[in-house]
């Protein structure tokens, strides 16, 4: 299952590379688990943006899941 | 928790006890459950309760001289329920539920021997149980003494098709000429009972003997005795019934090779634990029927007046134990199921950690059940086993650490080597009221002009944690200061704080300062208009503390007015426990259910309390309010936020060391300096959030130094993110002459991995 969260506004730019972001694959940890997920990234340095909906949605959803197991 | 722990938690829960009308009935029918079912219209369910105990329910329902009655508490105030009449209304109305389901058939047979009430019980208890039963009648067939009960109680029809249904479940009838011994003689049954409530021969009577009250065995192996009343007790039947029911378990018990006596229940003759309280019951008397019978609209009506016998007294109580639709009894089950799974969720972390430990069950139950110490104990145990869910004390935690390193300190008074007392007005007082804290302590410098101050944390969120290490630590680092301080006497604020150090440490020397003002009130002290008081929840055992701040209102003239859970009594903000913490939408609906018992200005003596109430937009003073003049606050005052706690308590501490000696303080950190700006929805999105301005400086300030922000192509908003601690921050922000205006706020505990494009 491909797990992309891309937000619609993707006109963002890494200030320190003055790199737009990218689409691209980032790993996200927790409670010994691991989700490969597909999120804004900067292209050089990698910085990554995590989206405010994904944060406060399905982030704190599976983190809430994950703490009850 | 192990098994034998949860055995022991289980019995203290009354609230599964039966009723007194269940427990008055000898077959154990819920005539509750009976009765609501009737009343609530459910003639059809109403059946079904009865036909999950009472054998035969057409001839049993109809018979029955309902020696419940005579438990059931609705007695007192406007006679017991009819239940016995509600019955026979609802077997006349409902058809049975069709065939009884009976057991696979077993090898060992069964002879009943006379055709009475006990008998047709012997036969349909053990038919159903899957053996072979054969019922010896006499010529006028099976029934006895039934056959001759007039049309109008038991009608021959209904007689006769009970008859069929035990015939259906395999009785085979028998019919001989004398109830005697001639089915022992014929060698082919494996237990016999034998019933006295019908014509029984001379010679089988006799040498039969006394069988056993409670299995009703004979002396004979494998021989059973029943229908033993007098024609004339007022219980006849009913009696009857019973001890073919008594005799079957024995039988089945017999035949299977089991003791028939052990962990055998008892009769209850009405006797239970179940505490039903009986004040503000209004008195409706029974209903007499128009006719010989209730019709159903009569039945719906007398079923109402049942009192639903429940105790549920906690939960009637307690927002918290409402919410999670339960009582203690299967609480405590979840509260074990949930350490003891191994493998998928815990789902009952969440409610472990929503309790306020505040204590208010276990005054109320009758069996001192408190679900503070089974939370507690629990919490303890999820720390102990690394599985605390990393989110659910987290803030509390952080917000007690800060209080303890970055805005705690502790002097004695200027000039001064030594203290003879120690002021400790406890963190939240010094977060929320830092000016009433300098306040207070410099009237309690006039009542004794040796009162050192010593602003820190009690370490109470730890303890509610179920963090037992960090919170060992925290009370020998407690005890090491007062110990360095020379052992003064202790003057505490904060009830909570009162409650850790007498439970935890007490070497300490303590009082509260609310009896060293009660003694000597401050001259300032205005009075307001009249309020109700809320105790601290942590105040509960603490007598004296409550009528201290009684004495001192009434001494400064401020008119109270009653306000119904009060001292002992008294209940939670909401924050209490860490509820606030692991539960905030339960934390919001206790604190409203609590302002909502009074129309009136609420007055309190915790600072917690006064701005988790004053939330709601209830006018919420601190007693502190009306003592100072010159330091009082409104009590319309909105609360103060976590960001401003925060900053309150370093600040309060700065204002400290800088009183001693210019210069003083503790220099601001260079993130500390940076301006902020945000709307009010901003400022609630971080309150709800739990994100402080504090976080917010430190992400600024350390993306401003790497310049690593993320900046939008078209309106120039920038994205800053950086962790601190367990915790990711991102804000959303706009910059413009060193003024950063934020936007928006998020927070994650996941942690970023890498990135590949």
């Amino acid at each position: 299952m491909k797990l992309s969260f891309l937000p619609k506004d993707m006109d963002w730019t890494c200030e320190l590379c003055r790199q737009k972001l990218q689409p691209g694959f980032v790993e996200l940890h927790y409670a010994g688990n691991v989700f490969k997920v597909e999120l804004p990234v900067c292209p050089q340095c990698s910085r990554v943006l995590i989206p405010e909906e994904l944060a406060v949605g399905r982030i704190l959803e599976v983190e809430q899941l994950l703490e009850d197991k | 928790m192990e098994q034998k722990d949860l055995r022991e938690w289980e019995a203290r829960c009354i609230q599964e006890e039966p009723p007194a009308c269940k427990a008055g009935c000898p077959l154990g029918v819920d005539a509750r459950g009976f009765v609501l079912a009737v009343k609530d219209g459910n003639p059809v369910g109403a059946r079904a309760i009865l036909e999950k105990n009472m054998p035969l329910a057409g001839i049993v329902a109809r018979m029955c001289e309902a020696p419940c009655e005579q438990y059931c508490l609705r007695a007192i105030c406007g006679g017991s329920i009819a239940i016995g009449a509600l019955e026979c209304l609802c077997v006349e109305a409902v058809p049975p539920r069709g065939k009884p389901l009976r057991l696979p058939p077993r090898p060992k047979k069964v002879a009943v021997i006379g055709a009475g009430p006990s008998s047709l019980i012997v036969a349909f208890d053990l038919a159903k149980k899957g053996y072979p039963v054969s019922l010896f009648h006499l010529q006028d067939g099976p029934g006895s003494w039934l056959r001759n009960i007039p049309e109008t109680i038991l009608p021959g029809e209904v007689l006769a098709e009970e008859l069929e249904r035990l015939a259906r479940l395999g009785v085979l009838y028998r019919r001989v000429e004398a109830l005697d011994e001639s089915p022992w003689a014929e060698g082919d049954f494996d237990a016999f009972y034998i019933g006295q409530d019908d014509r029984l021969a001379e010679d089988l009577l006799v040498g039969l003997g006394l069988p056993d009250v409670v299995t009703f065995s004979l002396g004979k192996s494998g021989w059973f005795t029943g229908g033993l009343s007098a024609e004339d007790d007022e219980y006849r039947f009913i009696t009857d019934v019973s001890q073919g029911r008594e005799a079957a378990v024995s039988i089945d018990r017999f035949l299977q090779g089991a003791s028939l006596t052990a962990a055998r229940v008892a009769l209850r003759h009405g006797k239970t634990d179940l505490y039903t309280p009986l004040e503000n019951i209004q008195f409706v008397e029974r209903l007499v029927p128009r006719a010989a019978n209730y019709t159903e609209d009569e039945a719906k009506r007398e079923a109402a007046r049942c009192l639903d016998c429940q105790c549920l007294e906690c939960v009637k109580s307690c927002v918290y134990l409402k919410e999670f639709g339960a009582y203690p009894k299967t609480y405590a089950r979840r509260v074990y199921n949930n350490s003891a799974i191994v493998k998928g969720s815990h789902s009952a972390n969440k409610f472990i950690n929503s309790c306020s430990l505040c204590g208010q069950c276990e005054i109320i139950c009758p069996n001192d059940f408190s679900m503070a110490d089974l939370c507690l104990d629990a919490r303890r145990t999820m720390v102990k086993e690394d599985r605390m869910p990393g989110s659910a004390h987290w803030f509390a935690l952080e917000e007690m650490r800060s209080a303890r390193t970055e805005a705690a300190v502790v002097r004695h008074a200027h000039g001064r080597q030594s203290s003879s007392s120690l002021f400790f007005p406890g963190c939240q007082l010094a977060g929320i009221r830092p000016d009433q804290t300098l306040r207070l302590y410099e009237y309690l410098q006039e009542l004794e002009p040796a009162t050192g101050l010593w602003l820190d944390c009690c370490g109470a969120p730890g303890h509610w944690a179920g963090e037992e290490k960090e919170f060992a630590v925290i009370i020998r680092d407690l005890e090491q200061i007062w110990l360095d301080m020379g052992e003064p006497l202790l003057l505490v604020a904060c009830s909570t704080c009162l409650k850790m150090f007498r439970e935890f440490l007490p070497r300490i020397t303590l009082a509260s300062v609310w009896t060293v003002l009660a003694e000597r009130p401050p001259k300032s002290a205005k009075p307001g208009v009249t309020k109700v008081l809320s105790d601290p929840c942590t105040s509960r055992h603490d007598q004296k503390t409550q009528a201290a701040v009684r004495t001192l209102l009434e001494a400064i003239g401020q008119p109270l007015s009653p306000l119904k859970n009060s001292g002992e009594l008294t209940e939670c903000c909401g924050f209490g426990g860490l509820m606030e913490s692991a539960n905030p939408d339960l934390a919001k609906k206790v604190t409203k259910a609590r302002v909502e018992q009074t129309d009136r200005e609420m007055l309190t003596y915790c600072a917690m309390c006064r701005d988790q109430l004053a939330r709601t937009g209830k006018p919420v003073s601190h007693v502190l309010d009306l003592l100072f003049a010159d330091t009082s606050h409104g009590a319309t005052e909105p609360s103060v936020t976590l960001s401003a706690r925060r900053i309150n308590r370093r600040q309060l501490k700065n204002t400290v060391l800088e009183s001693y000696a210019v210069g003083q303080s503790i220099p601001a950190a260079q993130w500390e300096g940076l301006a902020l700006h945000f709307e009010d929805s901003v400022s609630a999105m971080l309150e709800e959030r739990r994100i402080l301005e504090d976080d917010i400086r430190k992400v600024l300030y350390q993306t401003k130094q790497e310049g690593s922000s993320l900046v939008h192509g078209e309106d120039g908003s920038r994205i800053a993110s950086a962790k601190l601690g367990q915790v990711t921050f991102w804000v959303q922000y706009k910059e413009d002459n060193d003024l950063f205006t934020i936007q928006r706020c998020w927070s994650h505990r996941m942690t970023v991995v890498g990135g590949t494009v």
